[in-house]
């Protein structure tokens, strides 16, 4: 497959020994890729090259300010950062929509709730009362997706309700009230399209607004629905890495983003009949195996899925990996990270790719659509056709099992709800810790993993010095699957921690990272600012509280980022969203957006300056506090 | 002795030289291209792509003539031919600012800088230690640099 690997460099990893097996790989991974791709085009990454028409493309330098049409640089970086940060809101609200029809469908069909409690909570937040449970339930998803298909020009109702009220009253003076969430992303298409919005201004308060839906919906809402239907994130200690994988079962990786979409086969797989279909082939049973952000909050909820469910194997860039140990059968996927690099090995090991939802088509996928009302066949036409693929392949493909990686103590299933639950069903505690200075301020390292500058080194690095501050580091996202697979989220490593933070973890036994699972609990973590917020009856950006994106990726990191910025939040980025082309798109971002809504993004790739501009942060707004 | 030899049979026109060279040339003190401010003249780039008429891309570069025009036409002694290395180096506190050598070159190659005050042209990075800028950034290896 790929020749030349022995030769080849592969791209440093906070995760030494992940480093070394997939160095030792007799295949190409994305780590491989990196050292060819070195070479950036310096106008792509400033954001001033511009292909909206066919005049273009056009960049932007010295000799040629404009673009042929007049656009400068200011306009193509809003430009092309608006499109990026609206595909990004898009990818989200897909997600919550197919959330919301799934919880509508299961209550119509009056299926399985695994939490009530969550369902009244949500509930009675949005105002909403039902004959029964199944009745509440489609009222709540009808209440959302009512909300998601409203035209832009109408707000959306649920804003006020799910968002903190001294955050709503800036946004309205702001004027950066959502309306439909489908149509924040449709008219931001059209604003950036070719000669029509050339205010980077404009745009970028667009972007804003595009953010406060993502995060209301996309992110919040989507955590607080797929509660309902797959269960409350319970907090308990679990095996995490390569380790998770027995080869003597069937093993599906699943990679996407849309839990709830394959909660009717994960729950089948364990149908007597269905397993003896595995065991007839010569197999144990079937295991799910976690990759990327699903994986996460299948871990998340993992309390609740102990048989099917063997542990998180690491985060998108480890999923190459995972697949050419050989031990993986198919991989079922429903939305992205699922990286096109994994094609090549799959043919090779000869993995089923099935694909869920047509967005995240892979080229060498069978896309085998699964519809709740025909779920019954469509599930077992995807079991059926995992196990025939288990029978060709097993025995035929060589295995290259990686048992020692990881380990069997990550702390997970931290959620809003369960780590308040932990400290005794308030706040206060923490707050108290954090008063006192033992927990110096709240530090969220979330989002993606990246590799063009190391995989995970920087996420890593940069936790490692936060905790060193004495600072908590919550954590959502892929970065989670790096830090759990290098042993931040253990309880050993307390002993990495600043002797304050140090102390606090060893009292509670818990780790000085903590894990909220997958992207979409960017929302979980707003949630708990939130509430700290509101029992100290402060505003979000008086917190001493930081986020940081520090290897964000996708679009839709930029549109989490968004929301983040709306929430009046710092915001660490380790490289640029290519706008610093723009004087005006940096300056507004990194400096005036304090006076706005008190957020600003903070671009820095080193993890050292990077965590003292952070605590400097932290300890300013503590000193405004008094505290 | 060492050159830059170009191919502009391998030239895509992705002008990734010219942000490298505006970067090892730039004196704002920043360092990283995504810092590098692209509309200020000042960080002009001492190489150009022009289009060959025929679909095609001519990479310019100063080619450290044996008999540079330009150090021919200086009048100050600004311009000199290397024996040693072979570069045509430039001393900007002997520049007179004349610009007869923007005049002269065959090649279109020096320019006058932004404040006018001196000419710009390729030093060959000989501040670099890994060797001209442009060579490495090169993603098509269109341009390289061969001992003569």
């Amino acid at each position: 497959m790929n020749d030349c690997c022995n030769n080849c460099n592969t791209c440093p990893s906070a995760d030494k020994p992940m480093e070394a097996y997939i160095r030792a790989l007799p295949m190409e991974t994305s780590h491989h890729r990196v050292a060819k791709q070195k070479t950036k085009c310096g106008f792509g990454l400033q954001g001033v090259c511009c292909r909206l028409c066919a005049n273009g493309p056009c960049r932007i330098t010295p000799d040629a300010p404009r673009g042929i049409c007049g656009a400068d640089a200011d306009t193509i970086v809003a430009r092309n950062f608006a499109r990026a940060v609206a595909a990004g809101s898009g990818c989200y609200i897909h997600v919550v929509e197919n959330t919301a029809r799934q919880l509508r469908d299961t209550g119509l069909t009056r299926g399985k709730i695994r939490s009530e409690a969550a369902l009244e909570k949500l509930a009675k937040t949005m105002g909403v009362a039902g004959e029964d449970k199944y009745d509440l339930a489609v009222k709540v998803a009808e209440k959302v997706l009512s909300d998601l298909y409203r035209p832009e020009y109408e707000p959306m109702e649920l804003v006020e309700k799910l968002a903190y009220a001294p955050r709503v009253k800036r946004w309205k003076e702001l004027n950066i009230m959502p309306g439909g969430a489908k149509g924040e992303v449709f008219q931001n298409i059209v604003k950036t399209s070719t000669n029509l919005s050339s205010d980077p201004v404009e745009m970028l308060v667009s972007c804003l607004r595009l953010g406060i839906s993502t995060g209301l919906y996309g992110l919040q809402l989507t955590n607080l629905l797929n509660d309902v239907v797959l269960g409350d994130p319970e907090i308990r200690p679990a095996p995490v890495g390569m380790n998770v994988i027995d080869p003597d079962y069937i093993n599906i990786l699943i990679t996407g983003h849309q839990h709830s979409l394959f909660t009717y086969i994960q729950d089948r797989l364990l149908d007597e009949e269905v397993v003896a279909k595995a065991k007839a082939a010569g197999a144990k049973g079937f295991k799910l195996v976690g990759c990327t952000c699903v994986g996460q909050d299948l871990q998340l909820r993992g309390a609740h899925y102990t048989e099917i469910f063997d542990g998180h194997a690491g985060n998108n860039y480890i999923s190459e990996a995972v697949l050419a140990c050989g031990a993986i059968d198919a991989v079922l996927s429903e939305f992205n990270c699922t990286l096109p690099g994994i094609e090549p090995i799959c043919e090779e090991l000869k993995i089923k790719q099935i694909c869920l939802d047509v967005v995240a088509k892979k080229a060498n996928a069978e896309y085998m659509p699964f519809h709740f009302e025909s779920r019954e066949a469509d599930g077992d036409r995807i079991i059926d056709a995992i196990v025939t693929a288990y029978t060709e392949r097993r025995g035929k493909v060589p295995m290259n099992l990686f048992r020692t990686h990881g380990n069997k103590n990550t702390l997970t299933g931290v959620s809003e709800g369960s780590l308040k639950k932990f400290l005794g069903g308030s706040w206060k505690p923490l707050i108290d810790l954090i008063a006192a200075g033992k927990i110096k301020g709240l530090a969220g390292v979330v989002g993606c993993s990246s590799v063009a500058y190391g995989h995970d080194t920087l996420t890593v690095a940069l936790t490692k010095e936060l905790i060193a501050r004495d600072i908590l580091v919550l954590t959502a996202g892929c970065s989670s699957g790096g830090l759990e697979n290098v042993g931040l989220m253990t309880p050993e490593a307390a002993e990495l921690a600043g002797p304050n933070l140090k102390a606090v973890c060893k009292e509670l036994g818990i780790p000085p990272v903590l894990n909220f699972g997958p992207c979409l609990a960017i929302g979980r973590l707003e949630i708990v600012a939130t509430e700290i917020a509101e029992e100290l009856g402060v505003d979000l950006p008086q917190l001493p509280l930081v986020l940081s994106a520090a290897q964000w990726l996708e679009e839709q990191a930029l549109a989490d980022g968004a929301f983040g910025l709306a929430l009046g939040l710092p915001l660490h980025l380790g490289v640029p969203p290519f706008i610093t082309g723009s004087k005006v798109v940096t300056k507004i971002l990194t400096e005036d957006m304090v006076g706005l809504t008190g957020g600003r993004v903070i671009v820095d790739g080193d993890a050292r300056s990077a965590a003292d501009t952070l605590e400097g942060i932290i300890e300013e707004k503590r000193k405004a506090l008094n505290i | 002795m060492k050159r830059i030899f170009i191919d502009p049979s391998k030239c895509d026109g992705c002008k990734n030289c010219s942000v490298a060279c505006m970067e090892a040339h730039r004196r704002d003190g920043g360092s990283g291209v995504c810092t590098l401010d692209l509309t200020d003249p000042a960080n002009v780039s001492r190489n150009r792509i022009v289009t060959d008429g025929r679909g095609g891309y001519d990479p310019i570069f100063c080619r450290h003539c044996d008999v540079p025009d330009c150090a021919g036409a200086c009048m100050s002694g600004a311009l000199k031919k290397n024996q040693t290395t072979g570069l045509v180096e430039y001393d900007e506190e002997k520049c007179a600012a004349c610009f007869m050598c923007v005049m002269s070159c065959r090649y279109g190659v020096p320019a006058v800088s932004a404040d006018r005050k001196r000419m710009i042209k390729c030093d060959f990075c000989v501040h670099l230690e890994e060797g001209p800028a442009c060579v490495r950034a090169c993603p098509k290896k269109a341009i390289e640099v061969r001992e003569v």
